[in-house]
């Protein structure tokens, strides 16, 4: 066998194709972004860090880096918090686990750019579902909470066109899409925690439910975590069908909600200037490959650790 | 609450029909989170059975009145208003496949998504076996490459990958849409971990009988890796239906390569009034394929989904 040449015949196509479609551009991304290139002139010129400087000093990159991360701060803690808190209900009761199942996995399912669609007009500010459902609990206990009394008298938010709630907005839509996939993770996460554990933390006196779960749970749920966590911030810095689905130019009011993938469109293909395309690329790929590694070694060292 | 939490604990030994507060807590959060997670589905499905006045004064409950509206459009083309009077939902649901060519975006989405898959386990497939099972010079570079390719999201790198297409003259073209795609290291990697299960025997032993690599590839290892192959489908097929970033790059003015996500964005650029219910018909439509599939084959899914869990 060792004899055999088949071996470049079926290794050759697919080193081929990860050297052509995947290293390559990045070579090409990292060049590029020392140059002033655009698409259709002939030439570019070497501009050395000036696309890197832009990036970390101009202020509509700031707004990038601000809304990027403000959308990952809210939607990670809480698309794996809730996927956490689902996974544990769905665990814990007797029935209609798997109907509570599908239903929360159904947004992972569903084309984002398609429920995008219909959550803006659900936000619509008069038509929408969200504020006229918000309209009617007006008189009751609600007004109680400022917020909401605010609401009533001078009209609820308008979601996705404030510049103080789009963002959140748009994270809130985030969450709703995301929180499936994580609960579906630490559902496999539960099934592979051996039930002695339990018994034994209960003979140690961990009598309440809480107890258990910082106890045994939690810990043993460490390495899904982890990579819970780490695909959750790689997806979240991969917005980019709602943003541009509600604000297909400029990324939304006074733009609040400029994430990255949405800059590098805007950028590199709506103004053809590649070359602070090239560099936002680069910045983004670090970000996404520092926080893979960094997984990775968590995960290993764990597996020391339990 | 500390019988609450008693009878939790001691759950798996309790009748199933003892009425318990925390039981009873814990299925109103559930049903609460339901409701929310449901509400765009709802208001999809919903606006798309309506008229554009139901949709306007929110009337009419989830299925609308069904009451005959004028349509204005087919006013403006001059003809008599008795044959302009429509049903919502028919109106919705025939404006939305003749005001766009619908029928050709989906196809070019069925077109798109299969060739992805199918090249992309015609590239995998082999690779994976021989990083699985044959020894060479080199595998372990090959093997780590295909790590370290892991690392890197194909949508970051869009931007270079668009303009080696431009400089080929491949944007607007199906090759642009497939290409990127044509190899996926998380299958390479997948499938390698999977082979790595298949004990050498049968592979020995299709040797003796004379079989040559390429053989024993489709013939031996491709139907032991049948589970993970529809799983890395279900995967594939899942996020390419869906993905709206890179045709959106790609295609940028000729309407019938369009994707079922393009198609979608088109017609919310030019949506008036009017436009609402027909584009939730459109919405629905798109959605809806992978949402039956879903709730057909609900365990395969989440195993495909969740795959990428394996990493």
């Amino acid at each position: 066998m060792a004899r055999s040449k088949a071996h470049y015949w079926f290794v050759g196509p697919a080193l081929f194709l990860m050297v052509l479609i995947l290293l390559l551009p990045i070579g090409i991304a990292s060049l590029m972004s020392f140059t002033n290139y655009s698409l259709g002139n002939p030439g570019a010129e070497f501009v050395g860090l000036a696309n890197y400087e832009k990036i970390f000093t101009r202020s509509a990159y700031a707004k990038m880096f601000g809304a990027s991360f403000r959308y990952v701060f809210v939607v990670v803690p809480l698309s794996v918090g809730l996927g956490l808190g689902a996974a544990l209900l769905i665990n814990s009761i007797k029935r209609f686990g798997d109907v509570y199942k599908t239903i929360y996995f159904l947004p992972v399912m569903a084309a984002l750019i398609a429920m995008a669609t219909v959550w803006e007009f659900a936000f619509h500010p008069t038509i929408g579902i969200v504020n006229s459902t918000l309209e009617r609990g007006c008189g009751s206990f609600l007004e109680s909470w400022s917020w909401y009394a605010h609401g009533c008298k001078q009209g609820f938010p308008l979601w996705l066109t404030d510049r103080d709630y789009a963002i959140w907005t748009v994270a809130f839509i985030g969450v709703w899409q995301a929180f499936g996939f994580n609960m579906v993770l630490y559902l496999a996460g539960l099934t592979s925690v051996p039930r002695e554990l339990y018994h034994a933390a209960e003979m140690d006196g961990a009598k309440s439910a809480w107890e258990r779960f910082r106890l045994v749970t939690w810990p043993m749920l460490g390495p899904t975590t982890v990579f819970v966590v780490t695909i959750s911030v790689i997806r979240s810095f991969q917005v980019f069908d709602t943003v541009e689905a509600f604000y297909p130019q400029g990324g939304g009011p006074s733009k609040s909600v400029y994430v990255m993938m949405f800059a590098i469109y805007e950028k590199a293909i709506q103004q053809n200037l590649m070359g602070i395309g090239a560099a936002i690329t680069v910045v983004f790929l670090a970000f996404v490959m520092f926080l893979t590694l960094a997984q990775r070694w968590l995960v290993e060292r764990r597996v020391h650790y339990t | 609450m500390s019988y609450a939490t008693q009878t939790s604990a001691q759950s798996g030994s309790l009748p199933a029909f003892r009425f318990s507060t925390a039981e009873t807590m814990k299925h109103v959060v559930l049903i609460v989170g339901c409701l929310i997670v449901l509400l765009p589905f709802y208001v999809m499905v919903s606006y798309s059975f309506k008229s554009p006045a139901e949709i306007m004064q929110n009337i009419g409950g989830f299925f609308g009145s069904q009451e005959a509206f004028r349509d204005d459009y087919c006013i403006k083309l001059g003809k008599d208003i008795a044959d302009c009077m429509v049903t919502p939902v028919i109106y919705n649901y025939t404006t939305a496949f003749e005001k766009a060519p619908l029928v050709r975006y989906l196809l070019n989405g069925v077109f798109v998504t299969a060739s992805i898959f199918f090249i992309q386990v015609l590239v995998a497939l082999p690779c994976a076996y021989a990083l699985a099972k044959l020894r060479f010079w080199g595998r372990d570079v090959v093997f780590g490459l295909v790590l370290f390719c892991l690392l890197i999201p194909v949508h970051a790198i869009a931007l270079p990958l668009y303009i080696m297409l431009a400089k080929l003259g491949l944007t607007n073209s199906y090759a642009a849409l497939i290409i990127p795609w044509s190899i996926s290291v998380f299958g390479i990697f997948l499938m390698r971990q999977f082979f790595m299960t298949v004990p050498d025997d049968l592979i020995d032993a299709a040797r003796m009988d004379g079989m040559n690599e390429f053989s024993i590839i489709w013939n031996v290892m491709l139907p032991t890796a049948v589970p993970a192959l529809l799983a890395f489908a279900i995967f594939s097929v899942v996020a390419h239906w869906n993905d709206y970033f890179w045709p959106r790059i790609v295609i940028t003015g000729d309407r019938s390569l369009f994707t079922p996500p393009l198609g979608l964005r088109e017609f919310k650029g030019d949506a008036d009034g009017d436009n609402f219910g027909p584009m939730m018909a459109t919405a629905t439509i798109i959605v809806a394929p992978l949402i039956v599939a879903f709730l057909i084959a609900q365990r395969r899914f989440i195993e495909g989904i969740t795959l990428s869990g394996m990493k």
